[in-house]
């Protein structure tokens, strides 16, 4: 390929309208308390795993709502459970991580 | 007694020849398939239990125990024990004093395999002796032993209630079918056994029932079809068999040995794990045993369920019950044959496919710098992920160590690395084991001799996945305890009464129960829960759950709250974080762990 | 013969209310549980927007009752109701007949030992926003230091978690923790301040104001996430966590000083009271009003009225609105019998 000497930066904008949203649906199903975060952040504030891989079951939800890569965040998880226990929502966020790496 | 049919045999036990027949086939065929299921280990390890007198000996203690005499049962439930060994045990005998009379009287028959059975059909008394009388007298005898056992079966079908059974399970078609059979052997047996009374002789129970047909029956025209039925009922019930509940009646006479043998669960299916789930009862004490059934939620998520649905192949359902499990262990603990519901559950968990798998690899090795070692022993606290969000109890421990003097550590006071027991028990063993080998190099390096632990979920990783080598893990409980024998701290009495909570993890999970206790006696008035110790109840707060929501974990939390109130004690103690911040929520007295209770009742010198 | 109204409560909407039943010609009957009037407004400092003293506040109020019958250290302990009139026996032996109860029983703190992970009752250094108010108007504190250099502001403590058991916005908490910040700006000018929210519900009449002060004149940091747990230093200092939620980051920061914003749940007494009168009560535990639109002060029971922060949280000027309207609406109540 020809060097022009200059390269397009692609668009950071978040697409919806080309959104795949079959994986979050999918998640919903399972696990219907997915849909009643907040954002709140309780969730990756009191994360282990959070200062290594950027784990937060918060941006896990957004991240498949906007149809974002959630692997990296993942990728520390040990489900040790004090997500569940500081969300004031009362989210199922370790069957949201088990049922989000089944269907990855 | 002589022979009264010369060929010794007749048309109507070929039912009975045929399922039994069926029965031994499929039998011996699933026994070879569970041993060629087995790996190569556990064969080894079944034969040697084999032939070591011991357990030879052990083996049939345990099954004449568990399976003809239900010794278990008994102490749960006096009715529901004799129900069932008066069944067991006097079938067993029925089969027993048949082969002996075979034995005694028409020797030269014993090797015709339905002899024993249908023995008053085939003799004649020629004489009256002692012996024969004898031997009818417990024929009769036994006879009437199932046949009461059957009455109360029935009456338990109706009315499980009379029997303490709030909810029982659900029987399916074919366990119908094989119910219905087994009923009808028994009276069947009688009338045929009482219209040929008359011939080949009989007691207390076949004599007068001879007579009293015989005023408004024709025996002799009665005689066959009885025998045909009784044969016909027989044949049915072997035929379902191995399709019912009633497998297990073969299936724990393999169990038994097995788990003498020592053998794990090591597969969600094959093996042991099939011989666990063949050896299921479904008599359904687990149901009400199960936490998860307050308020007459999940009931068909206990264990009994699950191994119905194991034997039926419905992978959706058997992914349902798996997933939804507290894991509290309390079925295990009052099922009569020690299926180990938890461990299915853990199996099938372990099972599941992932898409993906977290790794570990990045996470930093050595945060504990080894402190010069002093005198003392050095002690490194670990207080585990859930006491981060319940500081009270780290705080607690901590001001005990130093108030008594020792050379300590909090290991994870700033976090640390999970201990690995939530991976687990969702059934990501690899990924755990990753955690397991983090910390245990963590650990090692710090240079402590003891790891203590204030929660009893990573007490029990501790325990079960580690190996720290000379490092001894103790869980803070008996630690205290020792404290308070060797004079480090002391304490006030206190007058406020405390009903403890045995965790889960710790009491049925590290069976833990006295130590508690022991510890709280020393400090305040203890009252105990109606259901406490084995029997205790789970908060509903268990890890070990994936898909129950909040909602159905209130119910929960709420039904156990209610066991440990009827106490009547002032406030809730436990040793764990996750039952306390679960209690915390609901209850309406104070719900304080052990070592917060001790160190504000240390004396400060 | 003026007509008797028992108002359970003497708080600011009992008071306010009774101040009006009296113009209107009626005999207010005040029944108060502690030994002062004036209920939580009593006790704080300072009162957003205008930055009143509620001392003052309270005072002029039960200056413009001081001739309406109070029983002061009285509850109710029990009510026998016949048809068209309620017999209330009070504690200290009188027994009341009226033809109409307001209930204006208030609401009660959030009790912040209930969120274990933060602290409140285990770390010394971590105060309510009504322990806070309290040491504003004098009383003595230990748990505060002398010259924090850092103070931390946590808002929805007990409100808006199901763990809490309280699903429900207390709607002044984050303006009280805007106000606060600026009050402990104002004493400690070299300390950093730190708001730590869920969302910023400013919504009344000069709230936005606050803000905007508080932003630029006071410099207080704004961290968009909940604090999920608080730590402590071998020094004693707290270490809050909570995640930047706007940056996606965890944030962790050490402070002198952590106030707990507890919201507003539901009068411990609400039950009881509910039980003697047959009340609604609703899932939040406040009393449940006939509908939450038109019918606020209407109550299942004719001739039970509500009043103030009983039926759910709110601010000083809705709990005052309400007691105005519900006196009117007694007055009718009165007038169609």
């Amino acid at each position: 390929m020809t060097d022009f000497g200059f390269s397009i930066s692609k668009s950071a904008t978040i697409d919806m309208d080309a959104v795949d949203m079959e994986l979050y649906e999918r998640v919903c199903r399972q696990v219907p308390s997915a849909r009643i975060c907040m954002s709140c952040g309780s969730c990756s504030a009191s994360c282990v795993a959070a200062p290594y891989s950027g784990m937060s079951v918060r941006k896990v939800i957004l991240a498949l709502q906007r149809g974002k890569d959630v692997r990296t965040m993942l990728s520390n998880c040990m489900l040790c459970g004090k997500c569940s226990m500081a969300c004031p929502r009362g989210v199922n966020t370790r069957n949201l991580i088990l049922t989000v790496c089944r269907n990855l | 007694m002589i022979d009264r049919i010369p060929s010794g045999f007749h048309p109507f036990v070929i039912p009975f020849l045929l399922g039994m027949a069926f029965v031994l086939g499929y039998c011996a065929f699933g026994l070879f398939r569970i041993i060629k299921q087995l790996s190569w280990k556990e064969r080894r390890k079944l034969a040697v239990s084999l032939i070591t007198p011991e357990t030879v000996v052990k083996n049939i203690r345990d099954i004449f125990c568990d399976c003809l005499f239900h010794v278990k049962l008994w102490k749960r439930n006096k009715l529901l024990g004799y129900m069932h060994s008066s069944i067991a045990f006097g079938w067993f005998m029925l089969i027993v004093l048949g082969h002996l009379e075979v034995i005694l009287f028409v020797p030269k028959r014993i090797n015709l395999f339905y002899y024993p059975i249908f023995f008053n059909y085939f003799v004649a008394e020629d004489e009256i002796t002692l012996r024969g009388s004898l031997l009818f007298f417990l024929m009769d005898f036994f006879l009437l032993v199932v046949l009461s056992g059957i009455v109360l079966a029935m009456i338990k079908r109706v009315s499980s209630r009379l029997f303490g059974m709030r909810r029982t399970a659900r029987p399916s078609f074919l366990n119908l079918v094989g119910l219905y059979a087994l009923w009808a052997i028994f009276p069947l047996r009688l009338l045929a056994e009482s219209f040929t009374a008359h011939i080949s002789g009989g007691s207390f129970l076949t004599i007068p029932a001879n007579w009293v047909f015989r005023q408004f029956l024709g025996n002799e025209l009665n005689m066959l079809p009885t025998w045909w039925a009784y044969s016909i009922a027989l044949g049915v019930f072997m035929c379902v068999l191995p399709f019912t509940r009633y497998m297990h009646i073969p299936a724990e006479m393999l169990l038994i040995p097995m788990r003498n043998a020592g053998l794990k669960m090591v597969d969600a299916r094959k093996g042991f794990t099939r011989v666990q789930v063949l050896s299921c009862p479904n008599c359904g004490v687990c149901v009400d045993a199960c936490p998860m059934s307050a308020n007459r939620a999940n009931l068909k998520d206990c264990t009994v369920y699950l191994t119905r649905q194991v034997r039926r192949g419905n992978e959706r359902r058997i992914e349902q019950i798996s997933d939804k499990c507290l894991m509290c262990g309390k079925c295990k603990e009052v099922c009569q044959v020690g299926v180990d519901g938890a461990q299915l559950r853990l199996m099938q968990r372990a099972r599941r496919q992932y898409g993906f798998s977290p790794d570990f690899s990045n996470l930093p090795q050595s945060q504990i710098i080894s402190s010069s070692s002093q005198k003392n022993e050095k002690v490194l606290y670990f207080g585990g992920c859930m006491t981060q969000l319940t500081p009270a109890i780290g705080k607690s421990v901590e001001s005990i160590l130093r108030k008594s003097g020792v050379d300590y550590e909090w290991m994870d006071r700033e976090g640390g690395i999970c201990c690995g027991r939530p991976l687990y028990t969702a059934g990501r063993t690899r990924e755990a084991e990753q955690l397991v080998q983090k910390n245990q190099e963590i650990i090692k390096n710090s240079g402590a001799k003891v790891l203590l632990v204030s929660c009893p979920i990573c007490y029990k990783m501790f325990l079960e996945h580690y190996d720290l080598n000379d490092i001894r893990v103790v869980h803070y409980v008996p630690f205290m305890l020792d404290f308070i024998a060797s004079g480090k701290i002391q304490l006030i009495q206190s007058e406020v009464s405390y009903v403890f909570h045995d965790p889960c993890e710790l009491g049925r999970g590290c069976g833990m129960y006295d130590e508690p206790r022991q510890l709280l006696k020393r400090v305040a008035q203890i009252r105990e829960a109606e259901k406490n110790r084995e029997m205790s109840v789970c908060c509903g707060g268990s890890l070990g759950s994936l898909s129950l929501d909040f909602a159905q974990r209130e119910k929960i939390t709420r039904a156990s709250l209610d066991n440990l109130c009827g106490s009547g004690a002032d406030a809730i103690a436990t040793a764990c974080p996750l039952c306390k911040t679960t209690f915390s929520r609901y209850s309406d007295r104070p719900v304080r762990d052990l070592a917060e209770i001790v160190d504000e009742l240390i004396i400060d010198n | 013969m003026k007509q008797n109204v028992v108002i359970i409560g003497g708080g600011i909407a009992g008071m306010e209310a009774a101040n009006q039943l009296q113009l209107l010609g009626y005999n207010p009957i005040i029944v108060e549980q502690e030994s002062a009037l004036g209920g939580h407004v009593a006790q704080w400092h300072k009162l957003f927007p205008d930055m009143s003293v509620a001392r003052d506040v309270v005072g002029r109020m039960s200056k413009s009752i001081a001739s309406t019958n109070v029983f002061l250290d009285t509850r109710v302990v029990s009510v026998k109701s016949s048809r068209s009139h309620y017999t209330l026996s009070l504690s200290n032996g009188v027994d009341v007949t009226t033809r109409v109860v307001l209930i204006a029983t208030g609401f009660g703190l959030f009790d912040a030992r209930k969120k274990e992970e933060y602290g409140y009752g285990v770390y010394d250094r971590v105060i309510t926003n009504g322990d806070l108010e309290q040491w504003m108007n004098g009383c003595a504190d230990s748990r505060i230091p002398e010259s924090p250099r850092s103070l931390g502001f946590v808002h929805c403590v007990g409100s808006r978690d199901l763990k809490a058991g309280n699903n429900q916005c207390s709607k002044v908490c984050c303006m009280t923790a805007v106000k606060q910040a600026i009050e402990m700006k104002e004493l400690f000018p070299d300390s950093e301040l730190y708001c730590f929210y869920m969302d910023l519900r400013l919504f009344g009449k000069k709230y936005e104001d606050f803000y905007i002060n508080a932003q630029r004149d006071f410099g207080v940091h704004f961290v968009r996430g909940r604090v999920s747990e608080v730590g402590e230093d071998i020094d004693g200092r707290l270490c809050v966590k909570a995640e930047d939620t706007l940056l996606g980051k965890p944030l962790k920061i050490h402070l002198d000083l952590l106030v707990l914003m507890a919201g507003m749940v539901c009068h411990p007494q609400t039950s009881k009271v509910a039980e003697m009168l047959r009340l609604d009560v609703g899932n939040d535990g406040f009393f449940k009003s006939r509908d939450n639109l038109a019918n606020i002060q209407e109550s299942n029971q004719d001739g039970v009225f509500y009043a103030g922060a009983c039926t759910g949280a709110k601010t000083i000027p809705e709990t005052l609105a309400e007691a105005r309207a519900v006196a009117l609406r007694i007055h009718s109540y009165f007038n169609n019998l």
